[in-house]
């Protein structure tokens, strides 16, 4: 078995349907303008529309267009919101996903390195335990919310984003990067279970972030550990971990912003291990992609063309079928 | 009356009037003071022994990414984690066999065969197969782990050893539920007659390549005789 393989080579059964990660990729570092926003979508509009084919987004992207992510996914979950359960359903699907490729991160570090520390490959098999549980979890609260395995598309974005072949850049990607993320959302989570009385999710929610701080913490202690008097690895470490932060706050929607999808987890960071200093820049970074403002006037002009477009198609078919009525 | 003693004194008939009684008399500890291995070899066999779950543990690891099926990831990822606590217990044994503190993270394959069987066991390596990975590891090398762990428990001493039975009993017992779970996935993912030909195939191949090096600890050839 070769050591490190590349996102495109996680194993997945017939059910899960794989979305190209270039869309993530360049929303992750989209302007707060509307007109490019406007034009990366348009641009994106033929790839999010095969990705989506056959899956349950499939009717979001015919009533929203190519943007339709940007309804359900960076807006705020809140009880009552229009599509509340499909939104719901949709995010917990990301997780789910999110947990898989954290599962493999995380056992593909005991096999990429087979040469660390035994204390950290203790850690990693721990985790790889964990995000199974995990995973196992997301499942059922799918099922909960009357979504399967499979039913959204799944981008690789996270383990392509984090997976480093440097066991230091790894863990600060993995443990840092991508479990700092999930404590955000799932601190989000919470707060959504809790005004929506639902006390499955709300326990089910509340041990998966107990685990998630701990894997932070790995991260935090791993980081230090493999930099240790390098401070030039250590610096690529954090230059590597702000990286992945900046993708991951997936053009604000994951920020501090007033009008963030899902806010930062200060306290549980903190807990966690994350300095002020790492903080303080991540409040930074997040916030700069574009406003929801921004956002919204994107969606609505990418709708409208996207409505403009099946009509266009609609009314072609029909003079189609009229000249061969005719011959 | 003579005042009770409670303490003996230094000469001969200076006893105290305590009856003798033993904890071990009542029932009779038939155990012998006799064991097939001493400290030395002993703890050769728990670093050979080390080294099988802590490769375990990290073929399993890097296999997660590269197997389709999702309840088979997600049990792996449990039997990672039974590997490496196995292999962290009997690395603390180390130490309490006279191999130094900082023998902890020793792991000895017993030879090169044994060495080469285990990456035999790593080879399979694509999404189409999950059958050939888990027949190498849970038809051949776990069922002969248990064996081997259940053999040196018997064979040792059974005082003197004490504590290496009592870590190896816990990594028995939970090794065979990880032998009962892959069993019952392997049975399901072998639905053709030509899947359990693979099957067979496969553990057949290893079991040869396990019986030529010797096993876990190299002696499997030595024991059986």
């Amino acid at each position: 078995m070769k050591r490190f393989i590349h996102h495109s080579e996680l194993a997945r059964d017939q059910r899960f349907v794989r979305q190209d990660n270039a869309a993530s990729t360049v929303l992750a570092t989209l302007p707060d303008d509307v007109d490019t926003v406007v034009n990366v979508f348009d641009q994106f509009s033929d790839m999010i529309e095969s990705s989506v084919q056959g899956t349950a987004a499939e009717p979001l992207f015919e009533e929203y267009g190519p943007a339709f992510g940007l309804v359900t996914l960076n807006e705020p979950l809140t009880p009552g919101a229009p599509a509340e359960r499909q939104r719901l359903a949709m995010r917990l699907h990301a997780i789910f996903v999110g947990e898989m490729q954290a599962l493999e991160g995380a056992s593909r570090s005991l096999w990429d390195f087979p040469d660390s520390p035994w204390e950290f490959k203790m850690n990693m098999a721990r985790q790889a335990w964990d995000e199974a549980r995990h995973v196992q979890i997301f499942e059922k609260l799918m099922d909960h919310v009357g979504c399967k395995a499979g039913d959204y598309p799944e981008s690789t974005f996270l383990f392509e984003c984090a997976c480093s072949e440097d066991p230091a850049l790894r863990v600060a990607g993995v443990n840092r990067g991508l479990e700092g993320l999930a404590c955000d959302v799932f601190r989000d989570l919470i707060r959504f279970a809790e005004q929506s009385g639902d006390e499955l999710l709300k326990q089910a929610m509340d041990y998966v972030l107990a685990d998630e701080l701990t894997h932070v913490r790995f991260g935090s202690e791993w980081v230090k550990e493999f930099t240790r008097g390098d401070p030039e690895r250590f610096k690529r470490a954090q230059d590597f971990r702000r990286e992945v932060d900046k993708q991951f706050s997936l053009g604000g929607a994951r920020s501090d912003r007033e009008d963030a999808a899902v806010p930062i987890a200060m306290q549980d960071r903190r807990e966690a291990g994350f300095t002020e200093e790492e903080l303080s820049e991540l409040l930074e970074l997040s916030g700069e992609g574009p406003s929801r403002k921004t956002l919204m006037a994107a969606t609505k002009i990418i709708r409208e063309r996207h409505l403009a477009r099946r009509e266009e198609k609609r009314r072609e078919e029909k003079r189609q079928q009229g000249q061969e009525a005719t011959a | 009356m003579t005042e009770q003693r409670m303490y003996p004194g230094t000469g001969a008939d200076e006893r105290t009037t305590f009856a003798p009684y033993s904890a071990f008399e009542i029932p009779a500890d038939l155990r012998e003071l006799h064991g097939r291995y001493d400290v030395e070899s002993m703890a050769r066999r728990v670093r050979n022994f080390r080294y099988a779950e802590e490769w375990t543990m990290m073929i399993l690891g890097g296999w997660i990414a590269t197997i389709p099926e999702l309840p088979v990831k997600t049990g792996l990822g449990k039997i990672v984690w039974d590997a490496a606590t196995a292999a962290d217990v009997l690395g603390k044994r180390l130490p309490e066999l006279r191999c130094g503190r900082k023998s902890v993270a020793a792991s000895e394959s017993a030879n090169d065969g044994f060495a080469a069987f285990v990456q035999s066991v790593a080879e399979p390596e694509t999404p189409d197969l999950t059958i050939e990975k888990l027949a190498g590891m849970f038809d051949v090398l776990k069922p002969h782990l248990i064996e081997v762990y259940e053999r040196t428990a018997r064979e040792t001493d059974y005082i003197s050893d004490a504590p290496t039975i009592e870590l190896l009993e816990d990594i028995v017992r939970k090794a065979r539920r990880h032998q009962a779970w892959a069993g019952e996935v392997l049975d399901r993912l072998c639905d053709t007659d030509a899947k359990q030909q693979r099957r067979r195939a496969r553990a057949a191949e290893m079991t040869s390549q396990l019986e030529a090096c010797g096993g876990v600890a190299g002696d499997l050839g030595v024991a059986n005789a």
